[in-house]
């Protein structure tokens, strides 16, 4: 008789369980189950991959959950007394599921959703007394498994005898009939202690004499006896003290004995069990049976019990509809012809119905016309929200979605297909995902709980598993290693996954003197570090938590709490345990609503625009915008000067004309130092040229060389080739290299005639071997039915294999380079405005500071901070005197500064303007060290003047440092209720009394990277210039001038470190660094990297040789051979040797910002 | 109760028990039940490896108790063996040798 575990954590069991629900039921079935129990801690985090991987096996899927139970006694709010299994029965058409769901939401209410809130996930026996019934039938639907972890189990090891037994009783006094059982485990740990035989021997005879079955488990947390270590290093991670520490509580796992066994090796630890009980044949045959008639009970039916794979939408009376849902589609759809195609007839109107027709007849054959009327809902309540909106992905590819508003994207326009997006052969749910601006996303939340009703809504988890870097400190944690050293390590890791780690210590330079260290462990006598090794790869992948995930909202009808847990988020908002992988087996509606900064940068720069320039003429002067036809602007500028970006004409010319020049910074999709290198090389002309552009910068493209053969076919150095003249139409707009899906279906369907529904399966196919082998048998004898050469055929087989699984959706490359242009356009009309909307919204890949040196390089005027002028928010002003005068600058925001309060911030705006210090101090109450970091970045430099005080801004941040120690108080000086600050002037600036020394540039640049991690006063590589020009050094706008292939020294701060995927698998590693003038892109490639060793991902400041490459008519980048650590100024190549380099002060000495400052936390 | 770490032969059933064993050429025989269980090891100060797939018996060692008369009738010390002799042994996992771990004798384990 085969034996089936009804006690098993999987890796989804975060920081508990060590194996993937693969393994296990793979496991299980190969020992010959017919069943196997996933029951997590806490909830169904893993039961979802359970089911596939169960019905992938062949054998029966059972769920359930390991769920602690507060102490009747205790308090209730916060302690619990143990821990119990609770399983499902099956094929009662979902009772028992729904029923577990419930009791899973219960367990989780409480919790704030936030980590280490006060109250566990726990349930109270009351609550899980009612869930076992059906609330209908009044049946048992759920089955309570008390074993070792229960306040009975754990009872055993205390001093009073009796007590499990009293506990015991409470359970049977309060559980219904027939709901529970004993769980009877022995992981043979030594006689007397937890998980011990005896303890085992003393739950059976408590069974026994309640005549309450007893089942045997093994409470199992990995799939062999290879993961005991883990799971001891999970232990630590979990409890966050070492394992020598848990050794001593003692709180480690009693043995290592807690794996999957063999049916074999659970039938004789159930043997042991009864003999040490001093039972017979008969009572283990009991025991074997009775687990076999749970287990029974408990398999699930996943397409009764769980809904498996049947997709379920709102009820059609919620999205406001009385008739037939499909017809309201149609109608819906015919209304939106006359807006989007006005005055189209002829054959165009022909072609556009009779997309249409055909994309409605798919939706009405698949049942989907409840799901496009409920995005289409949404879609309209985020519109009605006044909040920018755009559809991405292959949902551009649809008309209807075009027509009801949910796309912005004319796909007849694009050539864009149907079908891979929705396709008679695909029966699930497709993603259709919706761009918000960022700052407004978690109200359009909120929004759609409101509209659809909370119990039909609930925000999407995402699971977070160990990467190399957290991998490291945990493992280093677990040995009771020194933090410090253990950081040091995972500093130098650097993106690759933790189960190659001693893979990547024979590889990585950076690597290199870790790996000296590990090799030299027998001469030191230290074990730990290749111990450390071994336990980082063990934790890889592994999950650690679950998080609310950035954009998905799942949508359902009033069952769907019957059909997934949910546990408050940190937002507030419930989430569901499941993630994007659970979404289509469970049927589950998933509409991601992405939050993107650009987006809000966007609105922001338009609203700003606006105040500014309050009138349609003021707006069109001062972009530069066209007169239009009848002279008064363009009709996309309202007349308040509000502009429609959607409505911008997609051909400006000075938009194309700034994107070619690479000055992209901040702009979307095309500012990265590998995307400047590309434009720069493809000369943009128009916008079907950003989408090219946008979809060949993936990795697939790049890592498979379809960059160069494009850039040179397009450039006319190369001719174009196309393997046949059938497929030239196809192939054209991108010269004859295959770069979208939508090609590589049109292919297909050209060579074989199979239809693009059909094509688009393929392509998917060929994502797996097996597919892959099927789709080629299928494509050669159709293609050569067609009358195709087998030369043609070999050509364009090679390439759709290979370029089929990465090959770019063009509806997605669509529906970015919409953005991409806008954002472009306002760069290239509204710059302040634009560049104010970056610094608020802060979208791009960069530190806020590298677009602060982007605005000095624009000659856009960066104004200071001023406690009268600056507001919450950065804004644009027209700059009144000086050698700026009537310019627009940028004024810096109070918001961001290293100290300052939420609630100051608020205080100090509403109190704007104030005429003296003690006037601030009065109305705002800032804190004193507050004012005292406004000091020091010049805030009140202008009321100073105006008091007329001789001291300097030294002078002040000391008077107001001594202030600050003779003073206890926090808040300001207390004022009288009702007494007023008399306008007399700054009696108290202009009384400090002067003496020191004014700060240098430099002391003012290091206290604005210190406090908002921004120079502004001046670049922070000023201070290096004459030490610079010793060396050599060139600067970034010099380097355009100069011939390809000279060699070079370059010097700045790192703003940018990337290591994408190439040709070839081997790492390129590319460091971009600003040194006030602009940006310069480095490459290193595999000898540099040897070269630079430890300095390519450690340091700030970095001097770089190289050599130059020209990248195109307006590009150029390095090829690095060499770096050196600009602060460390004796080791630099200086030419004469005999002046060698002087430690200058330096804006960054002393400053650990290093992530907000570098954008690299190395 | 002494600490041993003494090599010994254990001969065991098909269903794994030991039957008999040789210590320090003397022979024993197995004369009562059995019983076994795993101690945790300080596996992270002993073991310098656990890479993946080697994990087993690094956590935990099997310990059997056993007690055992002597074949001959005679103990070490030629005195007559009528009361058995309690024994703990460990089985290393990868190479399936025998190790005499504790001694106790009677009520008051001793070191031998």
């Amino acid at each position: 008789m085969s034996f089936t575990h009804l006690h098993v954590s999987t890796a989804f069991s975060a920081h508990y369980g060590v194996s993937w629900p693969e393994e296990l039921a793979q496991s299980a079935a190969a020992d010959g189950a017919t069943a196997l129990a996933c029951t997590d801690r806490d909830g169904l985090y893993g039961t979802i991959k359970h089911l596939k991987a169960c019905m992938a096996a062949g054998i029966d899927p059972i769920v359930g959950v390991d769920l602690a139970v507060f102490d009747d006694d205790g308090d209730h709010r916060t302690q619990v007394a143990g821990r119990v299994v609770v399983l499902a029965r099956g094929h009662n058409n979902g009772a028992g599921y729904r029923a577990l769901c419930r009791l899973i939401s219960d367990a989780h209410a409480r919790t704030s959703g936030k980590s280490g809130g006060a109250v566990p996930v726990a349930v109270t026996r009351a609550e899980l007394a009612s869930r076992t019934l059906d609330p209908h039938t009044l049946k048992p639907v759920l089955t309570v498994l008390l074993g070792p972890d229960s306040d009975v189990g754990l009872a055993m090891g205390g001093r009073r005898y009796l007590r499990p037994r009293t506990l015991f009783k409470q359970w049977l006094d309060v559980m219904p009939g027939g709901t529970v059982v004993a769980e009877i485990v022995s992981q043979l740990s030594p006689p007397g202690s937890p998980l011990s035989t005896s303890h085992a021997v003393r739950m059976l005879r408590l069974a026994e004499e309640h005549h309450i079955p007893a089942i045997l488990t093994n409470a199992v947390r990995y799939c062999a006896a290879d993961g005991a270590p883990t799971a001891d290093v999970l232990d630590s991670a979990r409890t966050l003290k070492s394992l020598p520490e848990l050794a001593r509580e003692p709180l480690l796992q009693p043995t290592g004995q807690g794996w999957l066994k063999t049916s074999a090796q659970m039938l004789q630890l159930g043997k042991e069990i009864i003999s040490a009980a001093g039972f017979g044949a008969a009572d283990l045959k009991q025991l074997m049976t009775q687990t076999e008639a749970l287990a029974d009970l408990c398999r699930i039916d996943p397409t009764t019990d769980m809904g498996w794979k049947q997709p379920v939408v709102p009820e059609a009376s919620v999205i406001g509809i009385n008739q037939d849902p499909h017809d309201e589609l149609v109608q819906r759809c015919h209304a939106g012809i006359g807006r989007r195609f006005p005055g189209l007839s002829g054959a165009g109107e022909r072609a556009m119905l009779t997309r249409l027709e055909h994309e409605l007849g798919i939706i009405r054959n698949l049942g989907f016309s409840s799901y496009f009327l409920t995005v289409a809902e949404v879609s309209r309540m985020i519109q009605e929200m006044g909040v920018r909106a755009a559809a991405r992905g292959s949902g551009a590819s649809s008309l209807v979605n075009y027509l009801i508003d949910v796309s912005q994207v004319n796909p007849l326009q694009h050539d864009l297909i149907f079908e891979r997006f929705l396709s008679q052969d695909r029966a699930t749910l497709p993603d259709i995902d919706i761009d918000v601006e960022s700052a407004e996303r978690h109200n359009v939340y909120r929004r759609i709980f409101e509209r659809f009703g909370s119990e039909r809504v609930t925000l999407m988890s995402m699971q977070n598993g160990y990467r190399a870097r957290g991998a490291v400190r945990d493992a280093g944690m677990a040995l009771g290693m020194d933090d410090g050293e253990v950081g040091e390590i995972a500093k130098q890791l650097w993106r690759f996954s933790a189960g190659k780690f001693r893979e990547a210590l024979q590889e990585k330079p950076e690597l290199r003197e870790f790996a000296g260290r590990v090799e030299r462990r027998d001469a030191a006598g230290n074990q730990q570090l290749d111990l450390l090794v071994d336990l980082t790869e063990r934790l890889d992948r592994l999950p650690r938590h679950i998080s609310m995930h950035p954009c998905g909202v799942i949508l359902g009808d009033a069952t769907l709490l019957d059909r997934t847990p949910v546990q408050p988020s940190g937002l507030g908002l419930p989430m569901s345990q499941f993630d994007k992988h659970d979404m289509d087996p469970m049927g589950m509606l998933k509409l991601d609503v992405l939050g993107v900064r650009m987006q809000s940068a966007m609105a922001f720069a338009v609203r700003e625009i606006i105040r500014i320039h309050p009138s349609k003429e003021d707006v069109v002067a001062a972009g530069n915008h066209s007169p239009g036809q009848d002279g008064s602007g363009p009709d996309y500028i309202a007349d308040n000067g509000h502009i429609d970006l959607n409505a911008v004409p997609l051909d400006d010319e000075a938009t194309f004309e700034l994107i070619r020049s690479t000055h992209t910074l901040g702009c979307f999709q095309i500012e990265s130092p590998g995307q400047r290198e590309l434009i720069g090389k493809m000369a943009p002309r128009e916008f079907n040229d950003l989408i090219i552009d946008i979809s060949l910068f993936r990795p697939g493209p790049m890592k498979s060389d379809m960059v160069r053969p494009f850039l040179e076919h397009r450039h006319g150095f190369a001719p174009e080739v196309y393997p046949h003249p059938l497929l030239k139409p196809v192939l054209q707009e991108t010269h004859g290299v295959t770069v979208f899906h939508e090609q590589i279906l049109r292919t297909f369907d050209v060579m074989t005639g199979c239809g693009l529904a059909k094509a688009d399966e393929f392509r998917r196919a060929l994502s797996s071997e097996d597919g892959e082998s099927q789709v080629e048998e299928y494509f050669r004898k159709h293609a050569k039915a067609k009358g195709f050469s087998p030369d043609v055929i070999d050509k364009v087989w090679e390439t759709l294999k290979s370029f089929a699984s990465f090959g770019f959706c063009k509806a997605h490359g669509a529906a970015f380079a919409v953005p991409t242009y806008q954002s472009a356009w306002l760069k290239a009309h509204h710059p302040e405005a634009f560049l104010a909307g970056l610094w608020e919204h802060d979208p791009g890949m960069y530190p806020k500071r590298l677009l602060v040196a982007e605005a000095r390089r624009l000659g856009i005027p960066i104004l200071p901070l001023d406690i009268n002028l600056s507001k919450a928010e950065y804004r644009v002003e027209r700059v009144r005197s000086g050698q700026d005068a009537g310019k627009l600058g940028i004024r810096l925001s109070l918001n961001g500064i290293y100290g300052l309060s939420a609630t100051e911030l608020k205080r100090i705006v509403a109190g704007q303007p104030y005429d003296s210090l003690a006037d601030l101090r009065a109305r705002s109450r800032i804190s004193k060290p507050s004012i005292k970091r406004l000091a020091q970045l010049g805030a009140f430099d202008s009321l100073h003047r105006e008091a007329g005080g001789t001291a300097n801004r030294a002078d002040l941040v000391h008077h107001l440092q001594k202030l600050q120690a003779t003073s206890s108080s926090k808040k300001g000086v207390e004022v009288l209720e009702g007494q007023l600050s008399l306008p007399l002037g700054d009696v108290e600036l202009r009384n400090v009394s002067p003496g020191l020394p004014a700060p240098t540039l430099v002391d003012n640049v290091r206290a604005e990277l210190d406090l908002m991690a921004v120079d502004v006063s001046s670049h922070l590589m000023d201070s290096h210039r004459p030490m610079l020009d010793r060396l050599g050094v060139i600067t970034a706008d010099k380097l355009l001038g100069l011939r390809n292939g000279t060699e070079v020294l370059v010097a700045g701060v790192r703003v940018a470190t990337q290591t994408p995927p190439m040709r070839g698998g081997r790492r390129v590693v590319f460091i971009s660094i600003d040194d006030g003038t602009g940006c310069i892109d480095s490459v290193f490639f595999h000898e540099a990297q040897e070269n630079a060793g430890m300095l390519l991902f450690g340091t700030r400041l970095l001097l770089i040789r190289g050599t130059t490459r020209r990248t195109g008519p307006r590009g150029i980048s390095l090829s690095a051979s060499m770096a050196w650590d600009l602060s460390r100024t004796e080791t630099l190549p200086f030419p004469d040797p005999s002046t060698p380099g002087q430690d200058v002060p330096h804006p960054l000495d002393g400053i650990s910002r290093s992530l907000a400052i570098t954008g690299f936390n190395g | 109760m002494g600490m041993f770490s003494e090599s010994v032969d254990v001969a065991c059933a098909p269903d794994g028990q030991p039957v008999s064993l040789t210590w320090s050429g003397r022979s024993y025989a197995v004369c009562a039940e059995s019983v076994r269980w795993y101690e945790r090891r300080q596996w992270w100060d002993e073991v310098s490896r656990a890479p993946l797939g080697s994990g087993q018996g690094v956590v935990d060692h099997e310990i059997w108790r056993v007690q055992v008369l002597p074949v001959d009738g005679r103990e070490r010390n030629g005195r007559e063996q009528d009361e058995p002799l309690t024994l703990d042994l460990t089985r290393h996992i990868g190479s399936g040798r025998w190790r005499l771990l504790r001694i106790h004798d009677g009520l008051r384990p001793t070191t031998a």
